[in-house]
């Protein structure tokens, strides 16, 4: 006899608090991971951004949860976060046709031009660099609680648990 | 014969990867030497010039005149507690016996750093509490008659230099992302080949 598995249970207030807690915090995550020359950076704002998703993902199940950050979008994220962070040390190099060191950023002169040798720093290192990093730690900590999760529902249908 | 036959998506993931391969192994060889004269770590920065008459001498025989060191106490590098009732001591000053001085040649390269100009090194000695080893302190050169002071120290170095350097009000992010790039991308990648081996060992396959 295999024990019930209890279902998940509905809770109206910690829905509706989820559903309101959730924008605002990615709202916060984005303000945290952008906002470089001010607070925080990409690591703690990833980790936010996550914290928002997992949140979402433990009240509302990872099946609605899936909807919210598809499996596509997460490996996308993963990559794409890492690339943005070797692109910018990239650009810098193809823009001086190699005369520049990776990851040189007044190198970047369309930029430079524009906002100034230290703006074009601040620039590269505000939106490429830290958002890079934010995207790669929110995607890699979300993918790794879905994993988990799917783990624990598997053994719960086997009757391991 | 063996027929080759390539997916476009396949080929498009090995594409990625070894374009990938390739900017971290340009990154690797592009990386700036250690003790790189040029690097942040090494420059010093400028504090103030005095005169020079009858001062040489005094650095000559290993005391820091006492022009020099008035001036330094008034920037605010100063012994003793910040705030009244705490026990901190964030510089050592230069009291006799806190430090000694090196003439040092032009052209000498000592310890990553070319010396471009020649001068006078001075070295916080051994037994001071905070630093346990020799380290550089000041740099004192002479020019046209002028002697000018320089300050050795990264911290200093960051807190008075970042915003001009960098144009960013964060010196942290600025330490983060731009002087130690290099080694917040290797973190980056850490987090990422985490994830990719927590993937591998869970996921079970059909689970997408």
């Amino acid at each position: 006899m295999t024990p019930e598995i209890k279902a998940y249970k509905r809770n109206i207030i910690i829905e509706v608090t989820t559903n309101l807690m959730f924008p605002l915090t990615l709202l916060f995550g984005l303000y945290i991971m952008i906002g470089t020359s001010g607070t925080g950076g990409g690591f703690q704002g990833g980790t936010i951004l996550a914290a928002a998703f997992i949140l979402y993902i433990t009240v509302f199940g990872h099946e609605k949860g899936r909807e919210k950050m598809p499996e596509s979008v997460n490996a996308l994220f993963k990559s794409l976060g890492l690339f943005l962070y070797n692109g910018a040390g990239w650009i810098c190099v193809l823009f001086s046709l190699a005369g520049a060191q990776w990851l040189n950023m007044p190198a970047f002169w369309p930029v430079a031009d524009f906002v100034g040798v230290a703006g074009a720093r601040s620039f590269l290192v505000g939106y490429m660099v830290s958002v890079g990093i934010g995207l790669t730690v929110m995607a890699a900590f979300v993918s790794q609680y879905f994993d988990l999760a799917w783990k624990e529902e598997e053994e719960m249908e086997s009757g391991e648990r | 014969m063996i027929a080759w036959k390539i997916k476009p998506l396949t080929l498009a993931a090995l594409m990625t990867a070894i374009l990938l391969t390739a900017v971290s192994l340009y990154a690797v060889e592009d990386l700036p030497a250690f003790g790189d004269e040029n690097s942040a770590v090494n420059k010093h920065i400028e504090l103030f010039r005095v005169d020079a008459d009858g001062l040489v001498d005094g650095l000559n025989a290993g005391v820091i005149p006492a022009e020099i060191k008035n001036k330094t106490e008034k920037m605010g590098f100063i012994k003793g507690p910040t705030c009244p009732g705490c026990q901190n001591e964030n510089y050592p000053t230069l009291e006799e016996g806190n430090y000694k001085i090196e003439y040092i040649e032009k052209g000498t390269r000592l310890g990553g750093r070319l010396y471009t100009a020649g001068g006078w090194d001075v070295l916080i000695n051994e037994g001071e509490i905070f630093y346990n080893e020799p380290q550089r302190y000041y740099f004192i050169e002479e020019r046209e008659g002028k002697l000018i002071v320089y300050r050795y120290n990264w911290p200093v170095r960051v807190v008075e230099k970042t915003e001009e350097e960098t144009a960013m009000i964060n010196s942290v992010t600025s330490g983060l992302a731009d002087y130690r790039g290099y080694d917040t991308m290797g973190e980056e990648t850490v987090i990422l080949t985490g994830a990719l081996g927590v993937i591998l060992l869970v996921r079970r396959r059909g689970r997408l």
